[in-house]
């Protein structure tokens, strides 16, 4: 995972809790113990009665720790696998049922520590310190992390799952499926909540760093999730300090945002906000519209809609990493709603979806000022989904769909074949699943 | 007593534990006894803030893994888990949770230079791998609560509001915050939160440096003292408990059976005037009440106006009197207050290497083990001091597991 260990470190603060002051207090200059220092001499003594052979051998070990009973972290044979989902770099997800209950569903994304040389993968860390902090009806909940029991047979590594609220479809797998088809009232719908979610993270100081349809989960009642945070991180503003150093290898090329693609490591929210813009078009073109297969040519698609990346329309654009490493189209006119027009007719989705889809990431819409757009306090009003999502019974995952094809944007870009992970994962996995995952 | 802890914070694991719960644990029921066990979770500490001050870790990171490590010996025996390897893994799980991560192999490297051959023995023929497998233990028996609040971050609040001689404050801050360094050799993280130990260590280092506070940010007519701004129902009896807890560390007996602990490196005279010292000169019962909380109020809307140091209605006297004047306890107190502060590292004007001919704690490295020096990391780093957000979020962005107990705080 493209999750570079120069990152800064970020503190992972809660921010409101210690409030600075206007004029903050320098922080005290030294430290150190008023303990006495280690003096030369002395092991002997009560380490004696605790010399090495007191204490368990490796086999005696091993059976208390097959033994114990932690009684914070359950077993994962609570829950009966029922079907794999997804499959990621992080691990297999799957749907699983409760069996005491045979009632709870839920989702066990597995983490794979194959081959961690250093143990418990930090990414997986971070998405559990992520997760734990962020509670709302816009992000997948996360129920608790469960454990197999450590044994000879699995020589006694234990593997670990993450434990979600099940959500019965992705919008990848959604929008894949011609099937189903959303009225404008509905698309509202998933935006607001999308950006609410949105809201509510970056409230938080947090970085999804992923949007893509895949990672944005409804359930069958209609309530969107925004799920995977394999990638998410705090932020901080910078403003006298330093600038941070985020790495910008992150978020699928297909929703990556300008500034990432040109370098810049002082990024924030309106990374998302790109991300939610390509999602947002997608509603409506039902592929990804903007689908590149290197950085350069997604930059050529980027420019090609939203109009040549210049210092005019984005001051300060030049002094980017890759500005002048980058081929840059020029003379390429502004045709976000032009192009769009075709797909979404509503004037105020256009008008919306052309101020997410902005260069300039400050000039760019944040989830409060795009939650306040006439699009969505506009006739048709954002409708409940529950009632179009009744008409489907089976589970709509990106994993379990055949490929999406790249049909719709067709003549934006000229590349036939879509060669992208993510494509050719959904094209292997659905042929070697083979099945289709009922839920109802 | 107990009226300040989390105890609503009923979704998460409980990590707080009465005194004599702290005396019922897997190692005492494996045949340790209590006092051994404290040496043991002091050892343990103390070892993982070397390891990590040799690593140029963060005063954060070194906190983290600290609690993790008293949080594991609540559910197992150091008889299973030998302490030196534990708390290693302590310190490279608390690495990557606090986003400064070590290499496993390079904490091993380390503890092989600290530890004596005897006590490395502990890590087996495979050390590496004896650190993986206890990780995957640690991480469930911690219940996957990998977040902890230091008191740190509260000692640079409560100071910001505090009134007196800018100079005098930042001693007194210095001061607090090495007592939080030593507190992580007690056991106080698993009684108190972070906000209450900050308060108490806070509170010694006033009285220590004779700081006196008589006005401070955001102060109401029913605040007696700074800290009801921040924490409610802390009585004088409870900082008293916690202080005493810290100045044990420096005042440990010696043991006749136990090389292993040190006595202080105090003057015995020095020990017994410290003992019968009353931190506390005060009566309890005026300022057990608890009172509402009370706003937090910002920079911005301080009065600037610097209250007289004399005493207001329902102040203690100061403590200058009860404390004796020839008072040099801490060790090295006199010459580090005295000396310039920005000028030289803590520990070269404190002698941390004890004058006196008693040995000092930790005695068990071996000879080749350097004196500690105060690495840059272990201190507050200025960089902490993130920006605030223009609009702190409302409160309801945070979800009760974490901000519930501080959110009590916040403005209404
Ligand atoms: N709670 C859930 N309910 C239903 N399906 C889920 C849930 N969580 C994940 N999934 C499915 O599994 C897929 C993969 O999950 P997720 O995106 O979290 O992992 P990933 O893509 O493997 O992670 P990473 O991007 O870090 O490699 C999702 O696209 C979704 O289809
Ligand atoms: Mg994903």
């Amino acid at each position: 995972m493209p999750f570079n260990s120069d990152e800064p470190k970020p503190s992972f603060q809660p921010s409101n809790k210690v409030k600075v002051m206007s004029k903050p207090m320098p922080p005290p200059s030294r430290g150190g113990s008023y303990m006495g220092q280690p003096r030369s001499g002395g092991t002997s003594g009560m380490e004696g009665s605790m010399s090495v052979n007191s204490i368990m051998t490796t086999k005696e070990k091993q059976k208390y720790i097959e033994d114990y009973n932690f009684q914070y972290c359950d077993e994962a044979s609570k829950y009966e696998k029922i079907a794999k989902i997804g499959q990621g770099t992080f691990g297999e997800v799957f749907k699983a049922k409760d069996r005491k209950t045979q009632k709870k569903i839920v989702a066990m994304k597995k983490v794979l520590m194959d081959n961690e040389k250093e143990g418990f993968p930090i990414t997986a860390l971070r998405e559990i310190k992520i997760l734990q902090l962020l509670k709302h009806e816009n992000v997948v909940n996360l129920l608790e992390i469960c454990r197999t029991k450590a044994t000879l047979s699995n020589r006694y590594k234990t593997t670990f799952y993450l434990v979600f609220d099940f959500c019965e479809h992705d919008l990848a797998g959604l929008l894949s499926n011609i099937n189903v088809k959303f009225s404008l009232g509905e698309i509202k719908k998933v935006m607001q909540q999308l950006l609410n979610g949105l809201y509510y993270i970056h409230s938080n100081k947090i970085l999804h760093r992923d949007m893509k349809a895949a990672n944005v989960l409804i359930t069958k009642t209609g309530i969107l999730k925004l799920a995977d945070f394999g990638l998410a991180r705090p932020f901080s503003f910078s403003k006298n300090s330093a600038p941070n150093r985020y790495t910008n290898r992150v978020v699928t090329l297909w929703y990556r945002p300008p500034e990432l693609l040109l370098g810049d490591r002082n990024y924030g929210p309106p990374v998302d906000l790109w991300g939610a813009g390509c999602i947002m078009a997608e509603m409506w073109t039902r592929s990804p519209i903007m689908q590149g297969n290197t950085e350069q040519q997604q930059l050529t698609l980027i420019s090609q809609l939203c109009g040549s990346i210049t210092p005019e329309v984005w001051p300060g654009v030049d002094s980017l990493e890759l500005y002048t490493k980058m081929e840059l189209p020029r003379d390429q006119k502004r045709k976000v709603k032009e192009r769009l027009k075709p797909y979404v007719k509503d004037p105020f989705a256009c008008d919306l979806l052309d101020k997410l889809l902005v260069l300039d990431p400050s000039k760019r819409a944040d989830s409060d000022s795009a939650l306040n757009h006439d699009f969505f306090w506009t006739d048709p009003m954002p409708c409940d989904l529950s009632k179009m999502l009744a008409q489907h019974t089976q589970s709509m995952f990106e994993y379990l769909a055949p490929p999406r094809r790249p049909g719709h944007m067709r003549p934006h870009h000229q590349q036939a074949a879509v060669i992208n992970p993510t494509a050719a994962r959904a094209t292997t996995s659905s042929v070697e699943s083979g099945y289709q995952d009922r839920v109802f | 007593m107990g009226c300040v802890r989390k105890r609503f914070l009923s979704s998460m694991p409980y990590w707080y534990y009465e005194k004599k719960e702290l005396k019922d644990t897997p190692s005492f029921h494996d045949g340790i006894d209590f006092e051994t066990e404290s040496r043991y979770r002091k050892e343990g500490a103390r070892f993982i803030i070397d390891t990590g001050t040799k690593m140029d870790l963060g005063y954060n990171t070194m906190a983290t893994g600290v609690v993790y490590f008293h949080r594991f010996y609540m559910y197992h025996s150091f008889k299973t888990f030998p302490r030196y390897v534990t708390a290693c893994c302590c310190l490279f799980l608390a690495g990557k949770v606090e986003e400064t991560p070590k290499k496993c192999k390079d904490i091993i490297k380390i503890a092989s230079e600290l530890l004596s051959k005897n006590k490395f023995q502990t890590f087996g023929d495979d050390p590496k791998e004896e650190v993986m497998t206890l990780e995957r233990i640690l991480l469930q028996t911690i219940k996957f609560d990998l977040q902890i609040e230091h008191p740190y971050s509260f000692l640079l609040k409560y100071a910001k509001c505090l009134k007196g001689d800018k100079a005098k404050l930042e001693k007194m801050l210095q001061m607090a915050w090495t007592f939080v360094n030593d507190s992580l050799c007690t056991t106080l993280s698993l009684q108190w939160e972070p906000e209450v130990i900050a308060v108490a260590l806070m509170y010694l280092a006033g009285k220590l440096s004779k700081f006196e506070v008589v006005d401070w940010a955001g102060r109401q007519p029913n605040h007696l003292r700074w800290w009801d701004m921040f924490v409610e129902g802390v009585t004088m009896d409870l900082l008293e408990d916690i202080c005493h807890q810290v100045l044990d560390l420096y005042s440990q007996p010696q043991q006749p059976n136990s090389p292993d602990s040190p006595p202080m490196s105090l003057t015995s005279s020095t020990k017994r005037e410290l003992k019968s010292v009353p931190i506390v000169a005060q009566p309890i019962a005026r300022l057990s009440p608890v009172k509402p909380i009370q706003p937090i109020v910002t920079g911005a809307k301080l009065k600037t106006d610097l209250k007289s140091q004399t005493d207001g209605p329902g102040l203690p006297p100061t403590s200058v009197d009860v404390v004796p004047s020839q008072y040099s306890y801490p060790p090295g107190v006199t010459s580090y207050t005295n000396s310039s502060f920005s000028a030289q590292p803590f520990p070269q004007n404190v002698p941390l290497q004890s004058t006196s001919n008693s040995s000092s704690y930790p005695p068990s490295y071996p000879p080749s083990y350097p004196p500690a020096q105060a690495n840059s990391q272990y201190l507050p780093p200025s960089k902490s001091h993130h920006p605030q957000p223009q609009q702190p979020p409302s409160s309801q962005f945070y979800p009760a597991s974490q901000s519930s107990f501080s959110s009590s705080y916040q403005p209404q």
